[in-house]
């Protein structure tokens, strides 16, 4: 693992406005997870008020994307970042977009949410939801730490779950089909559930981006649109 | 390595608000003035070099003067410690203020004038002396001549420009067995030890190579939190890096003067822009 | 056209015309070669110019054998000769004849010797020319000894017998009680010099003083009637001193009869028998008895002798210490009044004055004064300084000199000053030329720290100019020591009786005139009554005049090299 050279610049001040723009982007990070966390919350215990706080809250989600981006601009501006800098910037403001969509599709289970808690209670599935849910929460979070840590391996470990994601959702699909086949009175709120999880997996798609940001950043390798060998063959070797 | 865990309080209670006057950064008059330069003119016998410039220094923050050549940008600094007056012909109108003394009064002393503004140039200007009399040139023409205060003194300067651990050991031997950048740095410490208020630098970069440059740049970001910096430089980057605020000028005009973030991400001027983004000629 | 070449880009790249006087030409060897030969030849002439003048010089005092022979001019009497050998030369009868010598065939060439024959006491002069056919019985006798005396020139003959302390030794111990007694002797001169130079010129020197200070007293209105106590302490004191110069004149008296205690009878060549006293006397040599090793310890004892003595014998014999120190101390009272003058001169010139049409006409005065012809400097020094500035000294200062003049004659002080005002200019120009040179950076970094003009010039311009200073005293330096013709006007004379310098308050005597190794050369080379003698010691000296003016110069350069490296320029 590298060391994270952003550190070791003569200008201190270029040192702290690199860490402070890092430091940004895990606390935007925290916060959209939370987001997931409380929408999936939400859309499980029916909870409508919690719910509407995680639609309330996105706008800061918003605010820090244009925050950081605004600082990412900045820095570009003025200090004309080569190399691993310019990558970590680039980094930066791509991980901040995918954030904020990770915000926008937690908005968009906590509406779901909202929407659900006003109708009877729907048991089938839901533990499957939140099985989903936790996977993807976990790979937020793990792609979040390889971030953190810049850890080109501990991003490729979170973006190879998305296969396994994109599995547990194939799954939910058939089974939210053979639920809306079997009665089509449900359709509406399967509806919902369709849409949340299909929230879920547009976030575990988004987590992956921002691990192969990662990997672009430590390895200096574009890892979008390959295979999942030849990006293990980008971080193992090299 | 050991990981840094990603379970930040952070999150929580961020304050948008805030951050949102964050980022439109501070204003000129934000905080106090350390000088200000009102309508002044100057001309080289009948050719005018600057026309009605009217900006204000801010205390404590680097100040930068960019633009092309022949702009007079330098010849702009160089009126803040009047060093125009050496040139013949060389008249001005108008008045700098240093803390609301007009400089150009006729009862100001130009040396005690430049001892509190101290200038940096273009080029290492080491006197062919020891490094320890660079650094206590200033002093003894001053006066001071007691050999304790002085080597303090010295001792203070030499730190104060991040020069002592290079030096330290040998500091008898002649400034000019330095290199460029220690060179500058010397010069640094030389305008320093004599307690300036203001600090000019003269393109004090234009002759170093770029890790002494950045040296230098690091150290002007240590000394705006005990001096006021006016910097001219024509590298437009430098500018962008080092300063708080970026006054551009152009044919002897000020055409723009703000934030330096704001100057460098979306200026006010079209020609400040078609500057800086390499659009001008 | 008829092979195509597959790649024309490559074949530019040949050579394409390889003769012809164009192509060699436009390659640049001739202007190589042309370059090359200039500084060859100003390199041969340089060293061509030392080695001669060396080799003349000192050639002159290795002691060369001395050949017996017998001289038979046909139609005359052989007569035997004792000669050194100084030079040979082939010329042909035809010339020998009208030189009244009786040759047979006008056709034939001859060698025409010179020789040394000594003795100007007995044969009139110290040389003359010899047919060298005409020279039969040659032998190199090692008792042929040559005595050098304080007049008259070389002695040539033999030792008969020594007188010394009454007794009369003959025979092999002679040579060694002789030597041994010219020791004494010399010893005893030393002695004599001393007191007479010193301790009795150095009594004169207060006689002196004291008459012109009882002069002064009569000029200030008194008189020995009215003002008693002070004559009388003259008086005392003018007492106290003929005391002490009886007591001097008994020393010297006493040493003189030692002196004369000794003597030798030497047998000439033509069987002339001579007593010589001792005093007469001051070396001897054999030089057929010595050796490589002894003829080489003499050549350093003569060449010592020639640099430490004082000269003899209007100038032909003896030393040339007086030339030398008052070169040398010329030059360096003329340094110490040009080079504070030329550098401030300098100073205002490029630091202070308005620079325009005013300056640039000094600039242009100053440089043509470079151009006046040295002589007419001496004029000048001797119109203005000697006449009217030493006059009005004298007038003011030393009226109860008058009628002698004090400063109001040529002296050493108004010959340095007037070759102050010769080489001022080459230091204004080299000062001048230094001060463009330093960078205005460094100017503007003393500015900018709060010092004012003066400092700036004080603790950093000149300091860094100061090796550009000296390259302008080197340049004077050079110029200075050599020149000669002003200084005849201005102070130098054939033959100084004091040095400028001596044990008297105030010890530098700024009016006296010196002696100087250019004028020496002159002298010696051209006013000499014994041209030949002469003539070696004109390459000697010139020799000499050379190795001073080297010596001063890279005396200055050192300094400067020293200053340079400390003040290493920034310009880059």
């Amino acid at each position: 693992m590298n060391t994270p050279g952003y550190k070791s610049h003569i200008s201190s001040q270029f040192n702290a406005e690199l860490e402070d723009v890092r430091q940004r982007v895990l606390a935007m990070g925290g916060l959209v997870e939370q987001q997931i966390v409380d929408a999936t919350h939400a859309l499980m215990d029916r909870d409508a008020e919690r719910a509407a706080e995680v639609a309330k809250n996105d706008y800061k989600v918003n605010g820090l994307e244009v925050f950081i981006d605004d600082e990412c601009a900045r820095i570009l501006a003025r200090r004309q970042p080569t190399a691993s800098d310019l990558r970590l910037v680039y980094a930066v403001i791509k991980t901040i977009t995918d954030l904020e969509r990770i915000g926008d599709e937690a908005e968009k289970i906590a509406r779901m949410a909202m929407d659900l808690a006003q109708h009877d209670r729907f048991s089938e599935g839901m533990l499957e939801v939140q099985h989903l849910s936790r996977h993807v929460t976990q790979m937020v979070h793990d792609a979040l730490d390889a971030f953190a840590r810049m850890d080109a391996e501990a991003a490729f470990a979170a973006a190879r779950e998305d296969q396994a994601i994109d599995r547990e959702y194939e799954a939910l699909m058939r089974q939210c089909i053979t639920f809306m086949m079997e009665d089509p009175r449900t359709i509406r709120r399967v509806m919902d559930i369709i849409w949340s999880v299909r929230a879920l997996e547009r976030i575990g798609d988004h987590a992956k981006n921002i691990a192969e940001y990662v990997i672009y950043y430590v390895k200096g390798k574009d890892v979008r649109h390959v295979s999942l060998e030849a990006m293990e063959k980008e971080v193992k070797g090299g | 390595m050991s990981g840094v865990q990603t379970k930040t309080p952070l999150t929580h209670g961020i304050d948008i608000e805030s951050l949102e006057r964050e980022q439109t950064g501070s204003r000129v008059d934000d905080g106090t003035i350390a000088a200000e330069v009102d309508g002044l003119n100057l001309f080289y016998g009948a050719k005018q070099a600057l026309r009605d410039i009217s900006l204000r220094v801010p205390e404590k923050k680097v100040t930068a003067f960019i633009g092309p050549s022949g702009c007079g940008k330098s010849t702009l600094l160089r009126c803040f410690n009047r060093m125009n007056d050496l040139i013949d012909g060389c008249r001005i109108e108008g008045q700098i203020r240093l803390h609301g003394k007009n400089i150009f009064d006729r009862d100001v002393d130009v040396a005690i004038l430049r001892r509190r503004v101290g200038m940096v140039f273009q080029k290492p200007n080491p006197f062919p002396k020891s490094i320890y009399e660079n650094v206590a040139y200033g002093l003894r023409l001053a006066g001071q001549s007691k050999k304790r205060e002085l080597d303090e003194i010295v001792e203070w300067a030499l730190k104060g420009a991040a020069l002592w651990d290079e030096v330290k050991d040998r500091l008898e031997d002649s400034a000019l067995g330095l290199s460029g950048g220690q060179q500058q740095r010397l010069v640094i410490a030389r305008a320093i030890a004599i307690q300036p208020d203001v600090i000019l630098l003269d393109e004090p970069c234009s002759a170093l190579d770029p890790i002494s440059t950045l040296k230098v740049e690091e150290l002007i970001n240590e000394l705006k939190n005990r001096y006021t910096i006016v910097i001219v430089t024509h590298n437009m980057q430098q500018a962008a890096r080092v300063s708080d605020f970026t006054a551009f000028m152009y044919m002897g005009d000020l055409v723009e003067f703000g934030n330096t973030d704001q100057l460098f991400t979306k200026p006010k001027q079209k020609q400040t822009e078609d500057y800086i983004t390499g659009r001008y000629g | 056209m008829h092979s195509p070449t597959p790649n024309p880009a490559a074949a530019d790249l040949t050579v394409r015309d390889t003769g012809g006087v164009r192509s060699y030409v436009k390659s640049g060897q001739p202007y190589v070669w042309t370059t090359a030969a200039a500084i060859a030849v100003s390199v041969i002439i340089t060293v061509a110019l030392l080695v001669l003048t060396a080799v003349r010089g000192m050639a002159h005092f290795w002691p060369a054998d001395l050949l017996q022979a017998t001289y038979a001019p046909p139609g005359e009497a052989p007569a035997p000769l004792l000669v050194e050998v100084r030079s040979a030369e082939e010329v042909t009868g035809a010339r020998l004849q009208t030189a009244g010598l009786p040759i047979e065939d006008p056709e034939a060439l001859y060698t025409r010797a010179l020789v040394k024959v000594g003795n100007r006491d007995l044969y009139g002069a110290d040389f003359r020319y010899v047919v060298e056919e005409w020279i039969g019985d040659r032998s190199w006798p090692e008792d042929a000894t040559v005595w050098e005396r304080v007049e008259w020139g070389n002695l040539h003959g033999f030792l008969l017998s020594a007188s010394i302390d009454g007794r009369t030794i003959a025979g092999p111990q002679a040579w060694t009680a002789y030597r041994e007694a010219q020791r004494r002797a010399n010893e005893l001169r030393e002695q004599i010099d001393a007191i007479e130079r010193d301790e009795i010129g150095a009594i004169n020197y207060r006689m002196e003083r004291l008459r012109l200070e009882e002069r002064r007293l009569e000029l200030d209105g008194l008189t020995r009637a009215q003002d008693t106590a002070a004559f009388a302490a003259l008086d005392a004191r003018r007492a106290a001193l003929d005391g002490e110069y009886a007591e001097l004149n008994a020393e010297r008296t006493r040493l003189y009869e030692a002196l004369n205690r000794d003597s030798i009878a030497v047998r000439t060549i033509d069987a002339r028998e001579l007593t010589v006293p001792l005093a007469k006397l001051v070396a001897g040599w054999q030089p057929n008895d010595m050796n490589l090793l002894q003829k080489i310890g003499f050549w350093f004892g003569k060449v010592w002798e020639f640099v430490s003595d004082e000269p003899r014998e209007a100038n032909t014999e003896g030393g040339i210490f007086p030339a030398i120190f008052g070169t040398v101390l010329m030059v360096i009272i003329m340094s110490i009044f040009v080079t504070p003058f030329g550098i401030l001169a300098a100073l205002y010139l490029r630091e202070y004055a308005k620079q325009g049409p005013v300056t640039r006409a000094i600039r242009i005065a100053v440089n043509n004064l470079a151009g006046v012809p040295s002589i007419v400097f001496g004029m000048f020094g001797l119109g203005f300084f000697v006449y009217f500035v030493g006059g009005s000294i004298d007038r003011l200062f030393f009226p109860e000199a008058a009628p002698a003049p004090v400063f109001g004659t040529p002296g050493i002080l108004w010959a340095s000053l007037t070759l102050a005002l010769l080489t001022l200019p080459v230091v204004i120009v080299a000062t001048e030329e230094g001060l463009a040179r330093i960078p205005r950076s460094i100017r503007e970094a003393s500015l900018a720290l709060g010092a004012t003009k003066a400092e700036t010039l004080w603790r950093v311009v000149l300091p860094m100019a100061s090796p550009a200073m000296m390259t302008g005293l080197i340049l004077a330096i050079a110029r200075a020591a050599g020149e000669t013709a002003p200084l005849m006007l201005v102070g130098v004379v054939k033959l100084a009786p004091n040095l400028p310098i001596d044990g008297n308050f105030p010890f530098l005597h700024f009016e006296r005139k010196f002696m100087h190794l250019g004028f020496h050369i002159y002298d010696v080379g051209f006013q000499s009554p014994n041209v030949e003698a002469a003539r070696p010691l004109v390459y000697a000296t010139s020799f000499l005049l050379v190795v001073v003016i080297v010596v001063l110069n890279v005396a200055a350069i050192t300094i400067r090299n020293r200053l340079r490296e400390h003040y290493k320029a920034l310009e880059d």
